[in-house]
């Protein structure tokens, strides 16, 4: 990331290519996301989207784009990518429309269609070497359907399918499936994570994803308060302490060369982060589950640890 | 006779009461048999706690020893948009499903509502039902509707003073149920505490609804419900006479319609609403930034102007605005 055009929040661009009037949760987390992904791009993108919350931007007749967008079902975004990348290639190659008229590719799904059910068409298109932009909005569950858990679900959250009960009183015992490591196996230009709070960050990382051509790959931490129990207003905050928690690393991988963006000098104990959410409120109410608290204290720690050992960071991990 | 037999015993009476002056008023209740049913539509706006509200009168009205029926329609919209719920009461079993065509009372839980050409609130009321809306004391009843008892209270005002959150299910609840002139207090008070018992709400969340559905249910008048044509559903599927947006408006030959979804004001979403102070807003963008919804712009003087016709109220700018430079107004009018 040398020369950047994001160096403050003063270079983030105020040509808006998202139009307000959208019928998303208001304080959604995942639509600044959007916002910023188009002004990076400079609105020079056709979208495919698979289903999820943001199917619910374009509800004929009214749509926030003021370019393409196109709909598949759950599981085959990158199919749909695949299609328009192919039908621009062979218009440029005819001589259709000229190479700087060309536009970029982008799919943006939820975390149900990127950790579960198109799991596997992405997986086919980074290993085709697609060249398209993939963008997560990671609320940790079916938000779009009632906030069921899925893969990207993490430990202890209560969904709608993993409530806390007099047997589990932990919530969701499995954990949230690693998606980055998981694309970053298949060694594709770009992966990060991204997170809505962190602007500049995003924007840099878009614009170095850009030199590369072929699968460039983002997931974005995406607070719902609609599923996660939060007033609309804390949504950036929420983001915020999430990334200082190190509940969610600010990382990218170059041809799987993992490096990270942000590290947060001292790691904020998870409990304000998780005193935040409603979906973690069983967790305090009506007792304390310490042992629930410290596992997942735990596993941030030693996730640090490890990055602060391979990267030679300068971060202060308490011992517990 | 114990106690709790006697209780039960006035309870019975009261019902019996207020089952004959129902029936007398109800001019095709028939001869002691409950065959018509009392439809309640509930609107609101999603997060407002619509679907609950009619589980609750549901719940009271089956303590009260009626059949109940309650049933949710939401879109695939969000916190904000448009809800529908429906409550049926009756004395013999229900077999009517799905959609309420024809209410006897509907309960407005925000009044923008009213001019939402989507959700269409009072769309076939009956004659001498009742329109309840929640609003400001001197909101003007509804132009065309003389012929249908309307009755106002602030229940959000109250919610916001009272639980310290504009969640109102259970004094819309309260509200429809003395309205219905059929249910009792004790009963709105307990389906209360069950079904947010079920939400898993603390104590004190608890007690404090049922301290505010008490108090909805004693300040509001129990209006003589007398609707025509009842049993009868008269589905009149209406042609949308007055779109506010033509298809012309929105749809260009190009499929250019680029960005139309500004028509769609999510301003009406607010209950509170950003302010800016220009003397101590300095223009630093934060709040454009994060803005979800692409609400914010920078004036010729460097200062933040809030679109208020599609600002969903989100507060996040008022939040994340460094200087402190936005407040929270509440927020009651009406948008067209
Ligand atoms: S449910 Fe969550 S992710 Fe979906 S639109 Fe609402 S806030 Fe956004
Ligand atoms: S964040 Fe505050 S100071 Fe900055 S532009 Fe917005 S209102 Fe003005
Ligand atoms: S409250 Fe503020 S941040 Fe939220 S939609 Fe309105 S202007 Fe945007």
């Amino acid at each position: 990331m040398s020369e950047t055009r994001f160096k403050t929040l003063r270079d983030v661009p105020l040509e808006e290519y998202l139009a307000p009037g959208n019928p998303l949760c208001a304080g959604c987390g995942a639509t600044p996301v959007l916002r910023m992904f188009l002004k990076a791009l400079e609105g020079r993108a056709v979208f495919v989207n698979a289903a999820g919350c943001f199917t619910l931007l374009h509800v004929y007749p009214y749509t926030p784009f003021k370019s393409s967008w196109m709909y598949t079902a759950f599981a085959s975004a990158p199919a749909g990518a695949q299609g328009i990348r192919d039908a621009l290639d062979i218009l440029i190659e005819k001589g259709k429309i000229q190479p700087e008229e060309d536009i970029k590719v982008v799919c943006f799904t939820g975390d149900g269609a990127a950790y579960d059910i198109g799991l596997q068409s992405t997986s086919g298109a980074i290993e085709r070497g697609l060249d398209f932009y993939y963008l997560v909005y990671d609320n940790e569950a079916y938000s779009n359907t009632g906030f069921q858990k899925s893969g990207a679900t993490p430990y202890a959250a209560s969904t709608a399918t993993t409530l806390p009960t007099k047997l589990q009183r932990e919530g969701h015992t499995g954990s949230k499936k690693d998606l980055f490591e998981i694309w970053r196996s298949h060694k594709p230009p770009y992966v990060a994570t991204i997170a809505p709070s962190h602007i500049v960050d995003m924007l840099r990382k878009i614009e170095s994803a850009s030199k590369y051509r072929g699968p460039k790959l983002f997931i974005s931490f995406t607070p719902c308060p609609t599923g996660w129990y939060h007033d609309t207003s804390e949504s950036i905050r929420i983001s915020k302490l999430a990334v200082e928690c190190g509940v969610w690393p600010l990382k990218e991988a170059i041809y799987g060369e993992v490096k990270h963006t942000y590290t947060p000098r001292v790691l904020k104990p998870v409990e304000e982060y998780l005193k935040t959410q409603g979906r973690y409120k069983h967790l305090f109410h009506p007792q304390r589950q310490e042992h629930v608290i410290k596992a997942i204290q735990e596993n941030i720690y030693q996730y640090w640890r490890r990055v602060a050992e391979t990267e030679k960071l300068d971060i202060i991990i308490p011992s517990v | 006779m114990a106690n709790s037999q006697i209780n039960s015993f006035i309870l019975y009476l009261k019902i019996r009461a207020k089952a004959y002056i129902y029936k007398t008023r109800h001019p095709s209740f028939g001869c002691g048999v409950w065959s018509p049913m009392l439809k309640i539509r509930f609107h609101g706006r999603g997060g407002q706690g619509v679907k609950t509200s009619s589980r609750i009168l549901g719940r009271a009205a089956f303590l009260d020893g009626f059949v109940a029926q309650d049933s949710p329609i939401y879109g695939a919209e969000r916190r904000g948009a448009p809800v529908i719920s429906f409550t049926r009461i009756s004395k013999t079993p229900i077999t009517e499903r799905g959609f309420i065509f024809d209410p006897d009372i509907v309960i407005v839980m925000d009044e923008t509502l009213l001019n939402d050409w989507l959700a269409r609130p009072l769309d076939g009321v009956k004659k001498g039902g009742a329109v309840f809306v929640n609003a400001q004391p001197g909101f003007p009843p509804p132009e065309g509707h003389d012929d249908k008892f309307f009755i106002t209270y602030d229940l959000t005002g109250r919610a916001l003073e009272i639980l310290g959150k504009p969640i109102i299910s259970s004094p819309s609840a309260a509200a429809a149920a003395k309205i219905t002139g059929l249910i009792t207090k004790s009963s709105v008070l307990e389906a209360t505490a069950d079904e947010l018992a079920e939400l898993d709400l603390k104590d004190e969340l608890l007690e404090k609804n049922i301290q505010l559905a008490a108090e909805v249910y004693d300040a509001i008048p129990s209006p003589v419900i007398n609707t025509e044509e009842s049993g009868s559903i008269t589905r009149e599927i209406s042609p949308l006479d007055y779109e506010p947006v033509t298809y012309e408006e929105v749809i260009h030959l190009d499929i250019a319609n680029l960005g139309n979804s500004a028509l769609r004001r999510t301003g009406n979403w607010r209950i509170f609403k950003p302010v800016v102070d220009p003397e101590k807003c300095t223009g630093c963008m934060v709040c454009i930034i994060y803005c979800p919804d692409s609400c914010i712009t920078l004036n010729e003087n460097n200062k933040a102007v809030i679109d208020y016709d599609n600002c969903k109220g989100c507060m996040i700018c008022l939040r994340e605005c460094p200087l402190r430079a936005i407040s929270s107004v509440r927020e009651v009018r009406v948008y067209a």
